[in-house]
């Protein structure tokens, strides 16, 4: 039989402040085992939460760019329970006034829009890292990434498959890079996923039992871990069996689901607002400022890149599907004002080098200007396209500026007519014998005449103009 | 209270008892229980927004990264290795 | 001259005048300490080596003319107050050998002072209770050692009451300083909720506790109060009220003055003991011939304190300590193979039957089926107490109680029973619940010359008026010292 599958995501991301959300202590990723830690973080007796401004901000930052309301006052509430890598046995997130409410993120599949919405994005601390030694039977704790700040965006059930998940996961990765407000570096854990998932069929008029599948850290695993889950699911309920309302864990080397606990040994967390943590209200004048703050975001831009700049919709649209790209174009623009150009040197040469993994966008090898100088000297015919793209990997090779490899390289094309007159006239002096056959109909020697006068005229000018005057001069 | 609910509450609590503690404890809090009963009697709502402390945006910490203190001094009441706390191992 | 017998302003006087030095003054505080202490058992840890070092650098400052108020003042501080490098157990087999690497804010307002800290002050476990009597001390009445103190700050208001140290910094969450105070024949004052930092003081329950002060007479405490009070970046709930002179109404006329005697706090269906009420009754007609007017009214919520009380600091004291696993500080099992089996374990051995009690009935009130019953509720009539006094307060100028139903009890007769410990501290719970200040000083003796305390309660911020009520009483009063050695 065939089931609608019903999904709900919550995305945990890692805000990019330079302090933890509750204590001074650097939220950089990483660094060596327990050495960004305080009293505070590492939750000795006494210390007390003082909450991160920024981390609101970019909390709010998210939710503008998520198109969400933003409640002027928000309560910090305590969710309790023991693990080892929680040291209070109490994470201090946001149950009963959450920061943001009410979101919704287009997304898009195959040139269809849908609109996922959101249940709300509240504020968290993130828990501290365990090591397993299997050897010695013991588990390391690591309180370097506890304290961190987190946002957790929840959805509501719109999700009707992995492919939407998929597109919605990136969307949400997009609008966080846009709003400079985490990393979404997954492979880091900077973006996690935990994915609520029920089956019903198209004649249900309720959910099925839903089943939660905790901690995806790559959009692999999560198309995995929903479609395994599907299929789970769906076989179950055409045996006529139940599906029992559990957490389960997404295993990756199997490509399967394991349930971690079913709904009576779930959690009861106790919530309470945390009383060493004031209410945080907003004031017009805030948000207005927090407001103005924020970027263009990629919708903005798509619109731009297409309107303005006259690019195809799928050329913006690769441009803008990674913010580091698309600042990137933009500010080579500003240098040289070629739209078209620059995008098809963007997407055909630059994205080609990231792509393979000779650069990486965070950390280019040469400056927008410089790369700006390389496409304007490819368009007026100071080097030719296919030295262009020489230069490009030198640049990336030797770390020097784009005209000072074309110098050196010999593919700066001068243009100097006379010079051209003059070798074209001794390459034809020197081979009069093929001019011969040219002129008795045997057109084919001109590529041979052309050839001649390429290896001459090296960096003087350019193929095109060696084809006219060899052209005009054998007529 | 009863001994189920007195047993599931240790276990929120990570607290274990004998048996002749939970009933001693079951008796004691009934009595606790009695006490706090009476103020269900009362005809009353929270309201959350009267709680509010006026903190705003700009009363927040400002978000600079001190040093941190140093690792053996946060691991110096703990059993530890590698510089890290130390548990059993956990089964996730 | 027994310097000992001095009040923190006379020993000020003298320290400046080189009368005596820092380090004498501590000696001979510490060699009381010796003859006492042993049976008393008012401090938990005594820091002798550090208390003489720390009267030498005083007295170095005094002699170059860098005097602070609390420079080379030896006090004493209660156990649940971090301090680095030094032993902070709270009474509790569960940090039998925590050793704090911080200090709590506290501390380093008073170490930049000068002060001298004999050692940390015995309480009942994390603050919990009313006896300061745990697996480490017995800490006895120094009026009657069959006695209890009271508590929790029972080591800081005995080692104040039997001059041991010169003044005492304890925390208050539901009388705490005001009771051991009252019992011990000594001043308590819990100034208004977030005037002192809480960082560093071991959390019991976070909206409630509230750093205060000891002392022989309301002057000294506001004395103290001044040296730790302000604004702490590390404590989110701290105010950032400009701080005024706690004494700065000592000594005005309180003609006119308006003083509230709620009779809910004087009924004796509620238990009070008649002497105890006879006693406060009687402070209040002198304070009338002193020129104040007595205006009666009425606190008919006051029936809901305890139980109100009961859940907030229960439910937030169940959160609070659930850190304490021992895996990071404090005591760890040996027994268990799993996280799970040695964070219960640890807790099971760490935890006495009173905290146990608490986090159960704590863990209850927040859990999902009951949350709306109690522990909502008992935040909506926090609201009311609120309410209630800012009614009273529209009226009067402070209000009079009891602090508490009857003098100390015996050590042996303190097996807890629910119905009467519990109910017992309803006369300062509210004061906590309204985050309001109040001061308890002596107002009398019952008939085997045990201290009778009396609370006057302030409206938020003004201190200044209890503490000069307080001392006006104090000024004709024939104070009677514990018959020690
Ligand atoms: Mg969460
Ligand atoms: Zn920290």
């Amino acid at each position: 039989m065939s089931y609608i599958p019903v999904i709900g995501l919550e995305i945990h991301a890692e805000l990019l402040t330079n302090s933890k959300i509750f204590c001074s202590c650097s939220a950089e990723f990483g660094g060596e085992q327990n050495t960004r830690c305080c009293p505070g973080c590492s939750s000795m007796p006494g210390t007390l939460p003082v909450l991160n401004q920024t981390a609101v901000k970019y909390a709010i930052k998210a939710g503008l760019a998520m198109n969400c309301d933003i409640n002027k006052f928000s309560v910090f509430d305590r969710k309790n329970y023991f693990y080892p890598d929680l040291p209070k046995a109490y994470q201090i997130s946001q149950l009963y006034f959450p920061i943001c409410v009410n979101g919704n993120i287009p997304i898009n599949i195959d040139g269809k829009e849908k609109n996922i919405r959101l249940n709300r994005i509240h504020i968290e601390e993130d828990a501290g890292k365990l090591m397993h030694d299997d050897f010695n039977g013991v588990s390391l704790i690591d309180f370097n990434r506890g304290g961190i700040p987190l946002i957790e965006i929840v959805t509501e059930p719109d999700i009707n498959s992995s492919e939407e998940a998929k597109a919605f996961v990136e969307q949400v990765s997009l609008l966080l890079q846009y709003t400079g407000v985490c990393s979404c570096k997954m492979e880091q854990g900077a973006l996690r996923c935990d994915v609520n998932i029920s089956l019903m069929k198209s004649t249900d008029t309720e959910f099925g039992t839903r089943v939660e599948i905790k901690n995806l850290n790559s959009l692999k695993s999560i198309v995995r871990a929903i479609e395994y889950e599907i299929k789970r699911q769906a076989r179950l309920l055409d045996n006529g069996d139940r599906v029992v309302q559990e957490t389960r864990r997404f295993n990756d080397n199997h490509g399967d689901t394991k349930s971690m606990r079913s709904k009576e040994d779930a959690h009861d967390y106790r919530y309470f607002p945390d009383p060493d943590i004031p209410q945080v209200n907003l004031s017009d004048e805030d948000l207005e400022a927090i407001r103005a703050e924020l970027p263009e975001l990629p919708n903005k831009r798509l619109e731009r890149y297409i309107n303005e700049y006259d690019l195809s919709k799928t050329d913006a649209q690769i441009i803008v599907n990674q913010k580091t790209v698309s600042d990137f174009y933009d500010e080579t623009l500003k240098e040289y004002n070629n739209p078209k150009s620059v995008s098809n040197f963007v997407i055909v040469e630059l994205l080609r080098r990231v792509n393979l993994g000779e650069i990486s966008m965070d950390n280019l090898p040469f400056s927008a200007k410089d790369f700006a100088t390389l496409i304007e000297m490819a368009d007026t015919d100071k080097v030719s396209k296919n030295d262009a793209k020489k230069i490009l990997r030198l640049m990336i090779e030797t770390g020097k500026s784009s005209l000072d490899i074309a110098k050196e390289n010999g593919f700066l094309i001068v243009s100097d007519m006379s010079k051209v007159d003059e070798i074209i006239t001794m390459v034809l002096s020197e081979n009069a014998e093929a001019v011969e056959q040219y002129k008795n109909g045997e057109t084919k020697v001109f590529g041979f005449l052309m050839g001649q006068c390429t290896k001459k005229l090296k960096g003087v000018c350019t193929p095109k103009v060696i084809k006219e005057t060899l052209e005009a001069k054998l007529k | 209270m009863d001994l189920k609910m007195i047993s599931h509450l240790s276990n929120l609590s990570k607290l274990s008892f004998t048996d002749d503690e939970l009933e001693k404890f079951s008796n004691d809090m009934s009595s606790l229980v009695k006490i706090v009963d009476t103020i269900k009697e009362v005809d009353i709502e929270y309201n959350p927004i009267a709680d509010n402390k006026n903190i705003y945006f700009n009363d927040l910490r400002e978000d600079i990264a001190k040093e941190s203190m140093a690792t053996e001094n946060i691991l110096k009441n703990a059993i530890n290795s590698d510089n890290c706390f130390v548990v059993p191992k956990v089964v996730e | 001259m027994n310097v000992t017998n001095l009040k923190i302003r006379e020993i000020r006087d003298l320290l400046d005048k080189k009368s005596f030095s820092s380090v004498e003054l501590t000696q001979a505080y510490l060699d009381r300490i010796k003859k006492i202490d042993g049976e008393l058992q008012s401090y938990i840890t005594i820091t002798e080596d550090l208390a003489l070092n720390s009267a030498k650098n005083a007295q170095n400052k005094i002699d170059n003319g860098n005097s602070s108020p609390l420079c080379g003042i030896p006090i004493s501080i209660k156990d649940n107050i971090c301090t680095d490098g030094i032993k902070t157990t709270c009474g509790s087999k569960s940090l039998e050998n925590f050793v704090p690497p911080y200090n709590a804010t506290i501390i380093d307002k008073l170490n930049s002072q000068g002060m001298v800290m004999l050692g940390k002050a015995n309480l009942d476990e994390f603050a919990i209770g009313s006896t300061t009597q745990n697996i480490f001390a017995k800490t006895k009445n120094p009026y009657d050692f069959s006695k209890v103190p009271g508590g929790s700050s029972g080591g800081c208001a005995a080692s104040v009451s039997a001059s041991l140290c010169a003044g005492s910094i304890g925390s208050d969450t539901g009388g705490s300083l005001r009771q051991p105070a009252s019992l011990c024949g000594v001043t308590g004052l819990r100034p208004t909720y977030g005037s002192v930092s809480r960082y560093g003081l071991v959390a019991f329950a976070s909206s409630l506790d509230q750093i205060g002060t000891i002392a022989k007479d309301a002057h000294d405490c506001a004395f103290l109060l001044n040296s730790i009070v302000g604004h702490d970046d590390n404590d989110a709930t701290s105010l950032k009220a400009k701080t005024i002179d706690f004494a700065s109404k000592i000594g005005e006329s309180i003609k006119g003055m308006k003083i509230a005697v709620p009779k809910e706090f004087y009924d004796e269906n509620n238990g009070i003991n008649p002497e105890v009420k006879d006693t406060v009754l009687n402070a209040a007609e002198k304070y009338k011939e002193m020129g104040a007017e007595l205006i009666e009214c009425s606190l008919p919520s006051l029936k809901y304190a305890v139980s109100t009380y009961l859940i907030l600091s229960s439910a937030e004291a169940a959160s609070n300590l659930s850190r304490i696993d021992g895996i990071k500080y404090g005591h760890r099992s040996t027994k268990g193979e799993t996280f799970g089996d040695i964070v219960r374990n640890s807790r099971t051995e760490g935890f006495g039957d009173e905290v146990k009690r608490r986090i159960l009935l704590g863990n209850f009130v927040l859990s999902s089926e009951q949350y709306n019953d109690y522990y909502e509720r008992a935040l909506a009539l926090r609201q009311r107490f609120i309410a209630d006094y800012a009614e009273i307060f529209e009226k009067c100028d402070v209000i009079l109680t009891p602090t508490t139903l009857s003098t100390a009890t015996g050590i042996s007769e303190n097996i807890m029973t629910p119905s009467n410990i519990y109910l017992d501290n309803i006369c300062t719970v509210t004061v906590d619940i309204a985050s309001l200040p109040a001061i308890s000083t002596p107002c009398g003796y019952d008939s085997n010359g045990m201290p009778i305390g009396m609370s006057i309660i302030g409206k938020k911020f003004d201190e200044a008026t209890i503490i000069q009520l307080a001392d006006a009483f104090e000024k004709s009063f024939d104070a009677i010292s514990p018959k020690l050695i």
